[in-house]
């Protein structure tokens, strides 16, 4: 049967954002994906250099706009981790708190759009309506439904009120019930089951080779959670569980989400129970030389910033590394294979985000040279010249 | 499989008698949280022009522009409403105890022409009585000299800001000093002027300049 390719976006009514995929079909089945990035680089990095540490919080936080508290976790990790301190306590259990709410949504959300693929439209609406309350939790403890504003390097912005703690916790328990009968519905139905196991299937290999992050390796054994591999916020100070799962297709990629928001939950519940009192922030007049990494559990998996300080006010260095950007691979090896309207589905199931992942690649080829350096993009462009002026016939 | 289906019939007849969740908005207004972070106003009579604001707003939100050509010289302290990203950080870095430039719940801000799009108020500038340039903003001037109590007395533009501000002195002590020594020390100095006029005694103030001429 003759090949054909299939190509969506970059710009589609479809997709929220730009991206391209290139399906390479044979009749119904995917013999190969070609996913490309880059539509959306916003140069966030080069902004966050021209920014004090300080200011810097608020380019970093509009990275992605669901993970809007990973980024600044993971920044200001690394902006502590220069300086070698330690944040107050309660402005760790506050951190925590914004952090997994977050993952509350963030999860609520991708449930939410993994209805909507698979023709659930009611799972949809129900599950971003009560993504609704979440949302009015965040607005009520940081000001925002988004961009929370919350994080500081040295601390947090704004301090919990005792008033508000009994809201939120109200709030958490009133939407516990819908969870629930919402978990339910989706793990019993039965044409969930027929249309999600064994599709996409990850396998555990495969998760260590592509370093796949997050949810996506968790659901294929690999036991990987920033939160629990090293000790920050106020994670190792409360009991939760890490959610494990052992086929890695979209089923149990969906199953790790759904149990996560119930730990979510219960993080949240005990941090705003045993909220420590004390100073919010070490207020932090000027950071040293050096350079320092800090790392986050993104609802998304890991999210690592590395930034580096001559000594002045500004980073000099900041990188950023997306969990996406991990992730996007891993549909190589689980969408060739499976047929078109199943591919909808495993692309989901990543819970991708591109703009987090716009970042500069140098690839290296096994010499070590750059590929496509600047005198190989004037020596390309050059050639071209001289090829057109050769069918021409101009000397 | 019985069980499932009356659990989301349920659900479902629960949503069919409920009113929709979304709000009826334009018909009724929204009202936000009480923690809601609004735009940024300033508050006219706190406000003391010290631009700790601008300094660190990490949007570029904030501007001022120093008008002293048309007679009044005054400071006029400048909210962006598009570029403004509701941080909060100008409050927190505010130096009159956060009154100055406060959070609002204000969120309806849409615009048709975005040169309209920004807010501003007016303090008046306290200018150089030597050379003309700008020192501050009065009220920051009258600030400084009150956070610091007694130890204004060290420095003439900050004890003439604050005995003006309370009417103890008008703008007419130059001209009741003017036949004792040294007087030009008294007066509101810029810092330039200051060590000028501390180290030598002969320079001739701008406004007699043209005096001198005739």
């Amino acid at each position: 049967m003759a090949k054909s390719v299939i190509t969506i976006g970059p710009y589609h009514p479809l997709q929220e954002e730009p991206e391209l995929f290139r399906l390479t079909i044979e009749g119904e089945k995917v013999l190969n994906i070609d996913v490309m990035v880059g539509y959306n680089h916003r140069g966030i990095e080069k902004l966050s250099e021209s920014r004090t540490f300080d200011q810097a919080t608020f380019v970093i936080e509009r990275i992605c706009g669901i993970c809007s508290t990973s980024h600044p976790f993971a920044y200001t990790r690394a902006v502590e981790d220069i300086i070698g301190l330690e944040v107050p306590e309660r402005a760790k259990y506050i951190r925590t708190i914004v952090a997994e709410i977050e993952r509350i949504h963030s999860h609520l959300l991708w449930m939410g759009l993994a209805g909507h693929f698979l023709g659930y439209n009611t799972v949809y609406m129900w599950v971003w309506k009560l993504r609704e309350e979440i949302l009015d939790v965040l607005e009520a403890l940081t000001g925002n439904r988004n961009n929370y504003a919350m994080f500081k390097p040295g601390g947090v912005r704004r301090d919990i009120n005792p008033d508000d703690i009994s809201f939120v916790l109200k709030k958490i328990d009133g939407i516990l019930p819908t969870i629930e009968m919402l978990k339910k519905a989706i793990l019993d139905d039965p044409v969930l089951h027929a249309r999600l196991k064994g599709i996409g299937t990850f396998t555990r290999e495969e998760a260590i080779d592509y370093c796949a992050l997050g949810p996506t390796s968790r659901a294929s054994g690999v036991a990987r959670d920033v939160r629990k591999d090293t000790a920050y916020g106020a994670y190792d100070r409360i009991d939760w569980d890490m959610i494990v799962t052992e086929n890695g297709d979209v089923f149990d990629k969906a199953v790790i989400r759904i149990l996560e928001t119930y730990e979510s939950v219960k993080i949240v519940k005990t941090c705003l129970q045993n909220l420590p009192g004390g100073e919010i922030d070490l207020n932090i007049t000027s950071i040293p030389p050096g350079e320092g990494i800090g790392a986050h559990e993104a609802p998304r998996g890991e999210t690592f910033h590395y930034v580096r300080s001559d000594g002045t006010n500004r980073p000099v260095r900041h990188k950023v590394r997306a969990p996406t950007f991990m992730n996007l691979p891993t549909l190589k090896a689980t969408v060739p294979g499976c047929t078109i309207s199943d591919a909808t589905i495993i692309l989901a199931a990543i819970d991708p985000c591109y703009c987090c992942t716009e970042r500069m690649v140098a690839v290296r080829s096994p010499e070590g040279d750059l590929l496509y350096n600047g005198d190989d993009l004037v020596r390309l462009s050059q050639e071209k010249t001289a090829s057109i002026m050769k069918r021409m016939g101009i000397k | 499989m019985k069980l499932p289906k009356i659990r989301e019939i349920i659900e479902a007849v629960k949503a069919l008698v409920h009113k929709p969740y979304t709000s009826n908005f334009p018909f009724k207004p929204h009202v936000p949280h009480p923690n809601f972070r609004g735009q940024p106003v300033y508050d006219p009579e706190k406000c003391v022009g010290c631009l700790a604001c601008e300094e660190v707003c990490p949007s570029d939100a904030l501007s001022h522009k120093d008008l002293i050509d048309d007679g009044r010289p005054r400071r006029q302290m400048i909210h962006y409403t598009d570029s403004c990203i509701f941080c909060g950080t100008c409050e927190a870095a505010c130096i009159v105890d956060n009154q100055g430039i406060r959070l609002s719940q204000e969120w309806e801000l849409s615009f048709f022409d975005r040169s309209t799009a920004f807010e501003s108020i007016e303090k008046d500038l306290q200018l150089c009585e030597m050379c003309g340039s700008v020192i501050g903003c009065k009220d920051h001037l009258t600030w400084i000299a009150e956070k610091i109590g007694e130890l204004a007395f060290s420095s003439p533009t900050l004890y003439q800001s604050r005995l003006k501000s309370i009417g103890i002195i008008d703008d007419n002590i130059v001209g009741v000093l003017k036949d004792f020594g040294r007087s030009d020390r008294v007066k509101i100095l810029c810092a330039r002027c200051r060590r000028k006029t501390t180290l030598t005694s002969d320079i001739v103030p701008f406004n007699l300049i043209g005096d001198g001429a005739k």
